[in-house]
């Protein structure tokens, strides 16, 4: 009994040990984001303190406002994910079913695209996009967006549509549905819980990009993760406000996660389990 | 829309690679018929199905429905139904939206799509689990649910792929009644897919009998039955199937384990055979042929013989409650109607 229950403990313990190395970056930054700057700076760290949400009022209605940035962030975002999914989808459906000269190749340039080092490729897409004039616009970081989210997106919905029996799609075949509507009310709706995983996965990507960001952008189009160094200058670090924006951005992140951790959970698992076997 | 379900092969060959599944295959359906394929696993018959539903195509020949060539006809204008052997049921819809499928994509209108299946769940007894999807169903009921989306459109022709394999056995002979009923019901003409020689032997009108990409004989199951064509088709049909015992031919008789044999046939000369005695058909009489009980096994109404008879082998079957005991001799013999004699180079019926 108590060499279980010490076992228990130690298990407890090694637990927290982890959870907390995971959790003290966002410990950090709400704490510090409720501090004034004097606070901040404060040593040893005061751990109580008087909380303000001053700097929160700052940074989304002062003078340096990242609304327009987190506005900017969505619609990257949102972009993204909506025109990966509706490439993506019939991508992923045709390698997983049809059998097609080059699918072969086509699978593994699919996965070949996700091997590349993304500083390797940021100086052509920073060169052809001046050329056709897309720097600091919405359509040119969008592009860029889908030449990784597209393969991730179909290597992981190609699993999920894997899953589906022939004969599923036959028997629709024979009930008088065509390839489409086949594809629309039988297949789609069985692989919702791999788009929905897909989606956020997707759309979690975009939102917290920096890298491409960071180059591509300007101050037209410039997502929060950018807008973020706003606060970090040579002469100072605004540690508070800093902190602010990393919880504003956080959000979307956290209550997407939070509402689709059961099918993330699920969705990793299918992942796991299937391998990335082409048919 | 529904038409008269009339189908006829013609030298359908199917390759994968350099394998032929199907070598050159011929039948016809009657209208209204129940007619089964049958054959053990690889022999085509699952390809023959495919091909007849549209799933497939054929390497060369030609599918007549309703003597309208459809060889290269797209599965959804075939007007043709079929259960599969896994139900493929559509598991994100309840068990009525199911069945309303085929409806649906034939766009019939709403009013008229809900009575009909009501209709159609009423006659496989599933009407009470309408809003059920199909994983809360039992095996038996799934299985009612295909059927019932396979008659709800009243297709010309009904494609049953393996139907009961996946039901236990006493489902399996009861499910295997209504089909029959079902189908008498309905009129309809269905092609059954089996590997079971009982079920083929129960259900159908007429079967073809597949082996190695062939079809090898059709007929009657009693046909079948009373005059297999081949060797292959002597040791498949029939439970336990029949005894094939290499002999000697010699002016009508045959020499099996050193006794003669009357046959029906007439033919003088001498030649190698291969003699077919179905279990059932062997006799316990006087100055038969001497044989030592190895085995016997008790089904109750009948018992199953293994005998040796000077070292070959020979299975026999009685129904009327006279068993020897194990390790007695026995004599046995059979009428000459029932020695049925094959070639053993060609493996065809003599």
């Amino acid at each position: 009994m108590t060499a279980k229950r010490l076992r228990v403990f130690a298990l407890l313990a090694i637990s927290m040990v982890f959870l907390l190395a995971w959790a003290f970056p966002i410990i950090w930054s709400v704490l510090n984001s409720l501090k004034t700057d004097s606070d901040v700076l404060a040593y040893p760290p005061k751990l109580v303190f008087a909380p303000t949400l001053d700097a929160y009022r700052d940074v989304l209605f002062g003078s340096g406002s990242i609304l327009p940035n987190l506005l900017s962030s969505a619609i990257i975002s949102v972009g993204t994910t909506i025109v990966t999914m509706l490439m993506a989808v019939p991508a992923a459906y045709a390698l997983a079913r049809l059998r097609f000269r080059g699918k072969k190749f086509a699978g593994f340039y699919v996965l070949a695209t996700q091997m590349l080092p993304p500083v390797g490729i940021i100086i052509p897409y920073f060169l052809v996009l001046r050329n056709i004039g897309w720097i600091d616009t919405y359509q040119g970081i969008i592009l860029i967006y889908l030449s990784f989210s597209l393969p991730f997106a179909i290597w992981l919905l190609v699993s999920y549509f894997e899953d589906i029996p022939f004969e599923m799609e036959e028997a629709a075949y024979l009930d008088g549905a065509s390839r489409l509507k086949t594809l629309w009310r039988i297949i789609i709706p069985q692989v919702r819980g791999g788009i929905a995983v897909t989606v956020v996965f997707v759309f979690l990507n975009a939102w917290n990009e920096f890298l491409f960001a960071v180059v591509l952008s300007g101050n037209t189009v410039r997502p929060v993760t950018v807008a973020m160094f706003n606060f970090v200058s040579v002469e100072q670090t605004l540690w508070a406000k800093l902190a602010a924006v990393s919880v504003l951005a956080m959000l979307p992140v956290v209550v997407l996660g939070v509402v689709a951790q059961k099918h993330i959970v699920k969705g990793l698992t299918v992942g796991a389990v299937k391998g990335g076997g082409r048919r | 829309m529904s038409g008269q379900g009339q189908v006829s092969f013609r030298n359908i060959v199917k390759m994968h690679g350099e394998f032929a599944a199907l070598k050159g295959v011929n039948f016809d359906i009657k209208p209204g018929e129940f007619f089964a394929l049958l054959g053990p696993s690889g022999s085509g018959k699952s390809t023959t199905l495919r091909i007849l539903a549209g799933l497939d195509a054929p390497t060369a020949g030609r599918v007549l429905i309703d003597d309208k060539d459809v060889t290269s006809t797209d599965a959804r204008d075939r007007d043709i139904a079929m259960v599969f052997q896994s139900y493929a049921l559509y598991p994100h819809m309840t068990v009525a939206e199911n069945i309303a499928f085929p409806l649906e994509m034939a766009k019939l209108p709403k009013a008229e799509i809900a009575p009909a299946v009501r209709d159609a769940a009423r006659k496989v007894k599933i009407d009470h689990l309408l809003d059920r999807k199909p994983g809360q169903l039992s095996g038996g009921q799934q299985q009612r649910c295909a059927l019932a989306r396979a008659i709800v459109r009243k297709a010309r022709l009904f494609l049953l792929d393996e139907p009961l394999s996946n039901l236990d056995a006493k489902l399996r002979l009861e499910t295997r009644a209504e089909l029959k009923k079902l189908q008498r019901s309905l009129g309809v003409t269905a092609v059954y897919v089996t590997h079971d020689q009982e079920e083929a032997m129960t259900l159908a009108d007429r079967m073809a009998v597949f082996m190695s990409g062939e079809i090898q004989q059709v007929g009657t199951p009693a046909e079948v039955f009373a005059r297999p064509n081949s060797i292959d088709i002597a040791g498949f049909i029939g439970n336990p199937p029949m005894n094939l015992i290499p002999a000697r031919y010699v002016d009508g008789d045959v020499i099996v384990a050193g006794h003669r044999l009357k046959t029906t046939s007439t033919a003088a000369g001498e030649r190698d055979v291969v003699v077919g005695l179905r279990p059932g058909a062997l006799r316990m009489t006087e100055g038969g042929l001497g044989a030592r009980v190895d085995l016997i096994e008790d089904l109750g109404d009948t018992a199953v013989f293994d005998l040796d008879c000077a070292g070959t082998m020979i299975r026999m079957r009685v129904s009327d409650g006279n068993i020897p005991g194990e390790g007695d001799t026995i004599s046995i013999s059979a009428r000459p109607q029932d020695i049925h004699l094959f070639d053993p180079a060609t493996r065809m019926r003599l």
